[in-house]
């Protein structure tokens, strides 16, 4: 165990090294640059403004000062906050970030196994139709037409949520932005769900555990739901890419000072190193997340050995 | 003489079927799969079931024990123990089934829970029907697994079904019908997915159960050698009817119907005589 997350940790550093410079080229080969602006700086002070952030020196040069600086923990000053270093910004927004993804996650993931257990011992009738069939309007309709729609019914018809806000994490501010950044995932995992569990309800091993007498709830407990929760387990990884990438809006949407805005403001901006700092974050944690998807998987089923 | 002989055989009678049909909804009809079967089981007497894949030997034996599909459904009689295991309540049935009835599958690579150790499969049963602890539970698997002539080690107890041979896997399946002292176990093709030797190690274990143990058997299978090698009387199934019923002996030398007829002459002749 000990040994293989060693192994997949030094394997992650490579792989964000790639991503690094990848987006580091990606933003400079963007047209443009982080002090371009409709009136043209005069020479001798643009010459100074690129001077001060090292940008008039070879880009190899730049990529080297860069990294020699992420080794020492420094993602360097952003350049269009000015006063605030790109660590600070990030430090800032992610309690926020964290929360709404993190909540939207673990909701998303009891609900919705719950939801497809349910449908799939429950299968053809009327309540498996229902899940099924709203599970297809949350899967089609985007979170960013769920969220406007959620805040027009529940905060100016109903009055009874805020329509945006951080509000120092009040729970009352945080329900639509959770509600609407998990509903799609409560809706393709319910439907994952219901799928691998009528695939385990008709396998041979359940019809052993029937043909030993035991009932129906002991045999979901202790035989069916073990078997038919990997599929969900290993979509952890890509469902938290999508909350991210779907936070990102849902944080626009509800006014939520997390660090989605300044990925989306950063990159409109080419504020280069923000960017690049909230990309790192962003990879570590999705590398992060398979390797404890991994974990997860090896722990549920015996056959996987790590 | 031979009514006291009928007398000690009906009171060793274990389960009696009566006009047993079996029908399925599928999207093409009614589909009526077992045809007014009549059979007796006795305590201690092995029944070999044969007949070809479709003749509805095993849907005869889920239908008893509540396993059939969701589309299908049974008529009749089958009288264990003063209740009618067709009609009655799912939790009568489910309070034989695994205590007093033992059911034993064709392929038992698939038949274990893969994420479950082997000592709770064999522990769970007998916790359940008999209310025991974990410890005694699997005190009863260590003399189980003597029975079913398994090294009774922590090795096994302690492993996962995939780490096990299908020889074993099957030894399993057969020590948890043990579990909780069945009077009756039914084995659908219990030996198809085995290699010949291991075939015939597990039928040795059938011959102890039933002749050391009282146990009465029914041994599902398409092969006729398995059959004659442990079965005192036989039944030959085709299409949902029993074609043929009688002690094993009789039948395989002097079969009275055509289609048991040609079965044997599918033997090639120089085994047996």
């Amino acid at each position: 165990m000990i040994k293989f997350i060693t192994k997949r940790i030094l394997i992650a550093i490579p792989t964000l090294l790639i991503i690094i410079a990848f987006s580091f080229s990606m933003m400079r080969v963007a047209p443009g640059g982080p002090f371009t602006n409709e009136r043209a700086l005069p020479p001798e002070i643009e010459k100074n403004i690129k001077a001060a952030y090292n940008l008039d020196k070879p880009v190899y040069e730049q990529f080297y000062i860069y990294m020699k600086n992420i080794a020492r923990g420094d993602f360097g000053p952003s350049f269009k906050y000015k006063d605030f270093s790109v660590k600070e910004l990030i430090l800032n927004g992610l309690p926020v970030s964290v929360t709404l993804g993190l909540s939207a996650i673990i909701i998303s993931l009891f609900l919705g196994s719950l939801l497809g257990i349910i449908a799939a011992i429950n299968r053809n009738t009327i309540f498996d139709y229902s899940v099924m069939g709203v599970s297809l309007v949350g899967i089609c309709v985007p979170s960013f037409v769920m969220a406007p729609l959620l805040s027009l019914f529940f905060s100016l018809y109903m009055g009874i949520l805020p329509t945006s806000g951080w509000n120092n994490g009040n729970i009352l501010n945080l329900i639509l932005p959770i509600t609407a950044l998990s509903l799609p995932q409560i809706a393709i995992i319910s439907r994952m769900m219901r799928a691998s569990t009528i695939e385990v309800l008709n396998s041979n091993f359940i019809r052993t555990a029937k043909s030993k007498g035991l009932n129906q709830s002991y045999i979901i407990r202790k035989h069916v739901i073990r078997a038919s929760i990997l599929p969900i387990v290993e979509y952890l990884a890509p469902a938290s890419a999508g909350l991210m990438t779907g936070s990102i809006i849902i944080e626009q949407i509800f006014g939520l000072p997390g660090i989605g805005r300044y990925f989306v403001v950063g990159a409109l901006q080419r504020d280069y190193t923000l960017v690049s700092g909230v990309l790192i974050l962003y990879a570590s944690l999705l590398i992060l997340l398979i390797l404890i998807t991994d974990i997860v998987r090896a722990i549920l089923d015996p056959r996987v050995k790590i | 003489m031979q009514s006291t002989q009928k007398n000690i055989k009906n009171n060793n009678l274990l389960i009696n079927i009566n006009k047993l049909n079996v029908f399925f909804n599928t999207p093409e009809g009614l589909s009526h799969v077992v045809k007014d079967v009549n059979f007796n089981v006795k305590k201690g007497t092995c029944l070999g079931v044969v007949g070809e894949s479709g003749s509805g030997k095993t849907q005869t034996f889920f239908s008893i024990t509540g396993l059939l599909a969701k589309n299908g459904y049974a008529e009749g009689e089958a009288n264990f123990k003063n209740y009618n295991l067709i009609t009655c309540d799912d939790e009568i049935r489910r309070s034989f089934l695994g205590k007093s009835i033992g059911f034993i599958f064709q392929d038992p690579m698939t038949s274990l829970t893969p994420h479950l150790k082997i000592g709770d499969q064999l522990a769970e049963i007998a916790i359940y029907h008999k209310k025991i602890t974990k410890s005694q539970a699997l005190q009863r698997a260590a003399e189980v697994m003597d029975v079913v002539k398994l090294p009774n080690n922590r090795d096994i107890i302690n492993s996962y079904p995939h780490e096990l041979s299908g020889g074993m896997k099957q030894r399993i399946m057969i020590a948890i019908s043990l579990m909780c002292e069945p009077d009756l176990i039914i084995a659908d093709e219990p030996t198809t997915a085995l290699d010949v030797t291991t075939q015939a190690e597990i039928l040795n274990i059938f011959n102890d159960l039933k002749n050391n143990l009282n146990i009465g058997l029914v041994l599902i299978s398409h092969n006729i050698g398995v059959i004659a090698e442990t079965s005192n009387d036989v039944l030959v199934m085709k299409n949902g009817q029993i074609l043929e019923n009688g002690n094993t002996h009789e039948v395989l030398t002097k079969p009275k119907n055509d289609y048991t007829k040609h079965l044997l002459s599918c033997i090639p002749p120089w085994i047996g005589n």
